[in-house]
């Protein structure tokens, strides 16, 4: 599995060169390296390229380099600088092998929470609205009080399925007061069982 | 869609006419039209969900609207005749028979749930997870709450929707239930 290789560099490297980007500009690549799904390196690379003063295979070496290290530091869950700093070879450039780990060490929280928020996983709740309604009558009954609940729930499809649309769904649901009943009751049992793990 | 009835075996038919009877005299939240047919596709009947839906729709406005004009058997069978669909006739003598055993009981009732534009609430069933590992985190222990709402559309069809919460997110889920409660009671 990619993430799980030694990440390799090609020297002499074009992070050191003399027409090498600003420290900033190694950041950015980073990120956008981590963050790229594996069949958008190519693009990547290619936009990248001119920045770097590299050809364009050596840009995709690089692209693709980057993008293995810093997903094979946030599949390990790795944290400790020397940890990162033994994932480089022993004549890795010293300056960039430091700036590197640095980078990445600045951005690992950040980067895990991306990785959790993208796996995969049933539609995710990502709002939720409700409303008291009072039925006051109808063409079948003309004086009646029935309290009743609203309730909209937003639900978004799986990110990984849609990549940069994710889908949302309404889903509109009455409740009367024996179903909020019973859907409380069920919600109860699941804070009790919340509990009961986190006091294990 | 008097073509597609056709394809539905008598048991079958006669068992979706049940279901949309005891909706319509709210013995039961809704017709399980998901559930029936994948036993029809078992049975080897290529029908798909749409279809059945669409034929549970037009079943149940015709048992309704003959329950509101009062209609007696004979007369029920013999508007069908005359609006010009060619039912296939296992189907008429279902109708027939499901109308005579049941059908004078459907009141007009007084009753607030007659007034359904949204979907209704019917069961929530719920899991509690932690997700472990995954291909970007080799060490996850991630909790989360699945829970799936069985809900009965206007048309009384039922549907389950499913979705993942974090915790903090249950926890305002909750919250925002017991709101929903205690105003309930207030009102």
């Amino acid at each position: 599995r990619a993430a799980a290789e030694r990440p390799r560099f090609a020297p002499p490297h074009p992070l050191c060169s003399p027409q090498a980007p600003s420290k900033d500009a190694v950041r950015q690549l980073c990120q956008e390296c981590f963050s790229s799904a594996p069949a958008a390196l190519g693009p990547l690379a290619q936009l990248a390229c001119p920045g770097l003063a590299v050809s364009a295979e050596e840009a995709e070496q690089l692209v693709s380099a980057l993008h293995n290290l810093t997903r094979h530091v946030v599949y390990r869950g790795l944290t400790r600088a020397e940890d990162i700093l033994c994932l480089f070879p022993e004549n890795f450039h010293q300056n960039l092998k430091n700036l590197l780990a640095k980078i990445i060490l600045e951005n690992i929280t950040a980067w895990r929470n991306e990785a959790q928020a993208s796996q995969i996983s049933l539609p995710r709740l990502v709002d939720m609205d409700w409303r008291v309604d009072i039925k006051t009558s109808s063409d079948s009954i003309i004086r009646m009080a029935v309290p009743t609940c609203l309730l909209q729930l937003k639900i978004q499809e799986d990110a990984a399925l849609c990549g940069n649309n994710p889908v949302v769904s309404a889903l509109t649901v009455e409740l009367s007061k024996e179903t909020l009943d019973t859907m409380l009751e069920g919600l109860g049992r699941i804070r009790d069982q919340l509990s009961a793990v986190a006091n294990k | 869609a008097a073509d597609k009835i056709r394809l539905i075996p008598q048991d079958f038919f006669a068992e979706l006419c049940e279901q949309i009877i005891q909706h319509l005299n709210h013995k039961i939240p809704g017709v399980n039209t998901a559930e029936l047919c994948q036993r029809i596709q078992t049975s080897g009947v290529e029908i798909n969900v749409g279809d059945l839906a669409k034929i549970a729709n037009i079943l149940s406005f015709l048992f309704s609207t003959a329950a509101r004009n009062n209609l007696s058997t004979e007369e029920l069978v013999t508007t069908l005749g005359s609006a010009g669909s060619t039912l296939p006739k296992h189907a008429v003598q279902v109708i027939r028979h499901v109308w005579n055993e049941q059908g004078k009981a459907i009141a007009v009732s007084e009753d607030a749930r007659n007034m359904a534009t949204v979907g209704q609430f019917v069961d929530m069933k719920w899991k509690l997870g932690v997700a472990m590992s995954s291909d970007t985190c080799r060490s996850l222990k991630y909790p989360y709450v699945t829970v799936t709402l069985t809900v009965a559309d206007p048309s009384g069809q039922i549907t389950d929707k499913s979705f993942e919460m974090t915790i903090p997110q249950f926890k305002n889920f909750f919250r925002q239930f017991k709101e929903m409660a205690s105003v309930l009671e207030t009102v």
